[in-house]
């Protein structure tokens, strides 16, 4: 059929939310209805690492019914992703078979910046406004139950995002075990977040200036949307149009906001933490311009689906987002860029010329291009682990754009160019790879470890290597007049490797000009 | 200018510029029943409208009457909207419904009952007054069939007083054994010699209370039945004499948890305070006038009911019998002949109406207009292979319902069928759970309203899957879906496929499902939570576009208008220079005619054939005008304590058609009640005014509108304001 209808599943914090579109090449995705229910999961996983057993009920009843709904959509496909209250959950696994087996739906465990890149492309897809305001320096501040996600542009690229532990169900929680009074909440939010953006800042704004915030979130959004409050509610307010607003709320109390707005005292209470957590963002970064797209992360489950099934054409590259974010931090742990770009260089002339042997796609020469670049940030920590210091390095910084598979994918080639290849069944600890993962592991490893090789000196001698595969050799020739003895020399201990998983001899090949 | 400075500071909720509510329902019932006085009404439908006035009344004293009774009892002491206490409310109201009460017997006694018997119909009214074949006929009919339904009960030292049942016909005698001397003891209760007791026995609502009799060819003899069974007393007690017997008939306070309206959290309040309610209290008595003393002495004791809550009735008690009588077959030409609902020309019967609605919204005006086309959306869609889902809400249908049959209709075909049914709806609680049960058994996902608020509102919402995608079609009224009431009830509905109102729908149903609200509205404004902003928004603005010089006009048709918030924006609206219309048919709280405050806002009603029930609001708003339609009146029940919704009509052709119903029933000089500055209510004053009747002009334009056939006329019909919202 031509017009496909999906179902886009959140489990979140504090609500169920499913949205039901229409997706087609013609009219694009259309949003044809939104159901919510209000479920603090988050609750019980930020206060006792677990869902207690009537709230996996109440989870159940309302995904039953959320199937039912779907039923009467006839809906062709779904996803539902679960975030932060089922992932810090100690007992996600068993919450997530219970659920399966009850309900029939299928939950998939988002990781922070899995979810941040989803709510990142379910902005990206409101367009043209996007592509606008991002030319001028821009944070997206995502803010979560359980956590805020800052995300900042340069340009019209995103280089760098930080996840910081605010999120206004936990801050909420938080401000009511030391028993505030409401009109303190304004300063202690203040305070909170402007310890931690100091941080943020000094290590990635320094010179750069932020025009436009980009907010993405449950209730201010809305708010902003609303055309009762703001007359032309176009979702874009000034600095000084905020914080008119938030005069007005500062000093009432939660049913008052309820009462005013229309909303549930639960909604009024989690909207007025996060106008104030908003005000200190704004206040820190000096901005001019809010934007509230009004998205939600089901817009972006719906856009990767959407994506992934060709029914609309991107306009924002993401790619170049990831590898933005790859070149800041091999930025801040002092990676040489000169060497970085030479071994990405030469690992994608190797991968591009076997593509015949190792049957990868464009997704896995991505993670190449990562792996290379990030190649050397362990160096930052020890030059005698360089590998384990790396591998930690990538599992532990946010990649937005990468799934957690991913980026552990990463993670371990980077590992496993210094360190010894650990097999498939030779692994005992609890691995989160599956085969086919692994597989690709070892593949992009045994890549790397030659394009690595050949820049033995760290002097890229071969930043214009050639390669070509002639039946079971791949060639690797450059015009340098250099000297490349130790690269041809101790090669032989980085291609073994190579040919273990191509069986493909690698020879190197001076060309002598004349 | 003097005006002006005094509109600066009044104060707009100054009690004096309200009146209290139960005393403008009174007035209400009054237009009623001027109704059975007017002359130029046919005979017998001007008995069926002293019959309503009868049933309107008891249902009035049942909630009304019995709320301020507690409220007192508590000694509840805050005031109305016009300042009174309960106390003071009930004192007036017991004077007027004592003057009312009068009035209706006048009415039945001097010119219905003469009138009858001159158009051949003869009410006995004394069983004494029955030739003698006609009193065998009678005491042959009393042992056939009224004798063996009967339950007599005797009062004595063994046997206490027995339940006499709330709105229940019951006739009291004393009796005295058989072969003792007469000595009537104060009491009847006393051992000894010459006792005389207390007896009842309740006249069987089973049986038809008119019973035909012989009589005259070419006419026809009726009597009531509680005659029948005072003449043939002394069969119920064989060893007694009959001193006296009378009939008599109580009302009692109905159970507090369906008295759901304005008083509702107040009287939890007071459920508090009662140490010990007395169940079921007395709140009314009729007894014959002429009754026995001692008789009612011993009744007034059991049922411990103060004097001024007895009434003395010269007539039979329960004049809702002439609802009966109405029905009594060969007086056609004293009855107005049933009006046909005419077809509606955008949707011609077999005509795809999906196909129909997506040329265009579509206005249907009822009872004018068939109701026909809004089962036939149902119908439709349950057969449509390429319809997904049908939701509906349900507040009072009829007895068999073509829509509920279409609805399970659907859901055995697989469509996702969601129905909030209303069980809350008053008097209708049981039926509701009858067909609920039935729509649940066909597979329909059944809610059953929603906590602490009734669903008031009239939506149906079909999902259908289209090769372009989904679309939603959307139906709105102000009257409930009722196929019955439909013929009866002046109501609007619109059928509209625009994708804003079917984004709404989708989330109303989402919100009764008992999801979150959604984010935003597009077109739909919906009670309680947003309506009543709404309103003050837009009463408001009106004001402002006065203030500065802008045309600005409001023109309000509801039912009832009683929500002080509301009445007193109207009062601001007022004094900025807005002219304000209202057509409200009963209750209206809002006075006219005050310097300054209410001299710009006329208010009339209107009582006709038909029952007026839309709920229209028109905005001038500065030329570029809105129009509204929905479920609510500006009541707070209504407003605070309902869902209800609210919807634009958008179409400018179809604005125009609304607005002309305005236009129409502004310029009624037939049926139309005006509000005067003292706050009673006169016909309109036809001098050099054209005879204009609204609802017999919208009829005849459906006649040409709908291009059918035949002459049609009216129906006359009118149906209880309480028990029918």
């Amino acid at each position: 059929m031509a017009v496909r209808t999906f179902a886009a599943i959140d489990v979140g914090s504090y609500e169920l939310a499913m949205k039901i579109f229409e997706i087609s090449k013609r009219n694009g995705i259309r949003e044809i209805d939104l159901i919510r229910r209000g479920i603090e999961l988050g609750t019980d996983t930020y206060n006792t690492g677990k869902i207690r057993n009537e709230r996996v009920d109440e989870l159940c009843g309302v995904l039953k019914e959320f199937a039912e709904i779907m039923d009467s959509y006839g809906v062709d496909a779904y996803k539902a992703y679960g975030t932060s209250a089922i992932r810090e959950t100690e007992n996600t696994i068993i919450i997530l078979d219970q659920i399966r087996n009850r309900t029939g739906i299928q939950i998939e465990v988002l990781n922070n910046s899995e979810q941040r890149f989803l709510d990142y492309k379910s902005i990206a897809s409101k367009g043209e406004g996007f592509l606008q305001i991002i030319e001028k320096g821009t944070i997206i501040i995502d803010i979560g139950g359980g956590s805020i996600q800052l995300s900042l542009f340069d340009k019209d690229t995103l280089i760098a995002t930080q996840n910081i532990r605010l999120g206004v169900l936990r801050m909420r929680e938080r401000l009511q075990k030391l028993a505030a009074r409401t009109n303190h909440y304004e300063e202690l939010i203040g305070d909170m977040v402007s310890a931690q953006l100091q941080m943020f800042k000094k290590m990635y704004l320094r010179e750069r200036e932020i025009k436009n915030i980009i907010i993405v979130d449950d209730y201010v959004s809305n708010i902003i949307q609303r055309k009762d409050i703001f007359k032309e509610a176009t979702g874009y307010l000034t600095t000084e149009e905020f914080m008119r607003f938030v005069e007005g709320i500062k000093r009432k109390g939660t049913n008052e906001i309820a009462q005013k707005f229309g909303l549930s005292e639960e909604n009024a209470s989690l909207m007025f933490h996060s106008v104030f957590l908003i005000k200190s963002i704004v206040e820190v970064l000096e901005a001019e311009l809010l934007w509230a797209p009004g998205v939600s992360l089901c817009d972006g489950i719906a856009y990767e689906y959407a994506e992934n099934n060709r029914l609309i054409t991107p306009e924002h590259d993401f790619e170049k987002d990831i590898l933005a974010c790859a070149l800041n931090i091999s930025k801040r742990y002092m990676v040489s860029k000169k060497r970085s770009e030479t071994i990405e260089y030469i690992s994608l002339v190797i991968f591009d010329s076997m593509k015949k042997i190792h049957g990868l796609g464009k997704r896995e020469r991505l993670l190449l291009q990562l792996a290379a670049q990030l190649n050397d940030c362990g160096r930052y920590i020890s030059l005698v682990n360089v590998g384990e210091s790396s591998y930690n390095i990538i599992k532990a910084t946010e990649i937005m754009g990468l799934s957690h598979q991913e980026q552990e994918m990463v993670a371990n080639i980077v590992k496993f160019n210094r360190m010894e290849f650990s097999y498939y069944q030779d692994l005992t600890r609890e691995n989160t790879l599956d085969k086919k993962n692994y597989l690709t592991i070892a593949k992009l490893t045994a890549i790397l470890r030659v394009a690595t090789g050949m820049d033995r000196s760290h002097k890229q001698k071969f930043k214009d290597v050639q390669a070509r595969l002639h039946e079971r050799e791949l060639i690797l020739s450059t015009d340098t007049l250099e000297d490349i003895t130790l690269e041809k020399g101790l090669l032989t201990a980085k291609t073994r490797f190579f040919e273990e998983v191509f069986s493909v001899k690698v020879s190197i090949r001076q060309k002598r000009r004349l | 200018m003097a005006e002006k400075k005094q509109a600066e500071k009044p104060d707009f909720k100054n009690p004096e510029y309200y009146a209290n509510r139960e005393l403008s329902w009174l007035q209400f019932n009054s237009r009623v029943l001027s109704e059975a006085r007017d002359k130029t009404i046919p005979l017998f439908e001007r008995i069926k409208f002293l019959s309503i006035t009868a049933s309107n009344l008891d249902e009035f004293f049942m909630v009304r009457v019995a709320s301020l009774k507690d409220m007192v009892n508590a000694g509840y002491q805050k005031k109305d909207i016009a300042g009174m206490t309960p106390e003071e409310q009930l004192k007036k109201l017991n004077k007027e419904t004592h003057q009312l009460v009068s009035q209706q017997y006048s009415t039945y006694n001097r010119s219905l009952l003469p009138l009858l018997r001159q158009k051949g119909l003869t009410l006995i009214e004394r069983h004494e007054d029955l030739s003698r074949e006609q009193a065998k006929y009678i005491d042959r009919y009393f042992e056939d069939n009224v004798y063996p339904v009967l339950t007599p009960m005797a009062v004595d030292s063994s046997r206490p007083f027995p339940l006499i049942r709330n709105k229940s016909l019951n006739i009291g005698a004393l009796l005295k054994k058989k072969g003792l001397t007469d000595k009537k003891e104060k009491g009847g209760k006393k051992d000894g010699e010459g006792e005389v007791e207390f007896a009842t026995v309740q006249v069987p609502s089973v049986l038809s209370r008119i019973v035909t009799i012989p009589s005259n060819e070419g006419e026809t003899t009726v009597i009531l039945l509680e005659e029948i069974i005072e003449r043939n007393m002394n069969k119920l007690f064989l060893n007694y004499d009959i001193i006296c017997a009378h009939p008599f008939r109580i009302m009692r306070n109905a159970d507090l948890s369906i008295e759901e309206d304005e008083a509702e959290d107040l009287l939890k309040e007071i459920e508090k305070q009662l140490k010990k309610r007395q169940w079921g209290e007395a709140i009314r008595l009729e007894v014959e006038d002429g009754i026995d003393k001692g008789l009612l002495n011993i009744i007034k004791s059991e049922l411990k009911i103060a004097q001024e809550d007895i009434y003395a009735i010269r007539g039979p008690l329960d004049l809702t019998f002439c609802m009966k009588l109405y029905g009594i077959e060969g007086f056609d030409d004293l009855k107005v002949k049933a009006y046909t609902p005419q077809p509606v020309k955008e949707l011609p019967a077999e005509c795809d109406i999906f196909e129909e609605i997506r040329k265009g919204d579509i206005l249907l005006h009822h009872p004018y207009q068939s109701f026909q086309p809004v089962v036939d959306f149902i119908k439709q869609a349950a057969r449509d292979p390429k319809v997904l889902a049908i939701k509906q809400t349900l507040y009072r249908v009829s007895g068999n319902s073509p829509i509920i049959a279409a609805l399970a209709q659907a859901a055995e075909n697989g469509k996702q069928v969601s129905v909030l049914v209303e069980l809350k709806a008053r008097f209708d609680e049981e039926n509701n759970i009858v067909w609920a049960k039935m729509l649940e058994k066909a597979g329909c996902h059944v809610i059953y309203g929603l906590v602490g608020l009734k669903t008031h509102s009239k939506i149906t919402l079909v999902v259908r899957r289209e090769d372009d995608g989904i679309r939603r079609y959307v139906h709105l009224g102000t009257g409930n879906y009722n196929d019955a009431t439909a013929k009866l009830y002046t109501d609007l509905g619109l059928f509209t496929c625009s994708e804003p109102m079917g984004e709404d729908a989708t989330a109303v149903f989402n919100m009764l499902s008992g999801y979150s609200e959604p984010l935003n509205w597009n077109k739909l404004s919906l009670a309680p939570l947003w309506l009543k902003d709404k309103f003050l928004f837009l009463i408001n603005r009106e004001r402002e576009h006065a203030k500065e010089g802008r045309p600005a006009k409001i023109i309000a048709k509801m039912n009832s208008l009683c929500d002080k918030d509301i009445i007193s924006a109207l009062y601001k609206a007022n004094a900025a220079g807005v002219e304000i219309h209202l057509i409200i048919r009963g209750i209206c709280c809002l006075r006219t005619g005050i310097p300054g405050i209410s001299d710009r806002i006329t208010v009339r009603s209107i009582v006709g054939n038909f029952l007026e029930h839309s709920r229209i609001f028109y905005f001038e708003n500065n030329g570029s005008d809105e129009l509204y339609l929905g479920s609510a009146d500006w009541m707070p029940r209504n407003l605070e304590r309902r869902v209800e919704i609210l919807f634009p009509v958008e179409k400018e052709a179809l604005k125009e058609k609304v607005l002309h119903i305005l236009e129409c029933q502004l310029s009624d000089t037939v049926k139309a009640h005006v509000l005067k500055p003292d706050g009673s209510y006169d016909k309109v004053d036809k001098r050099g005014k054209a005879h204009y009747n609204s609802q017999e002009a919208f009829c005849e334009e459906a006649v040409l509108d709908g291009k059918s056939q035949g002459k049609s006329q009216m129906e006359r019909v009118f149906i209880p304001e309480i028990h029918h919202e």
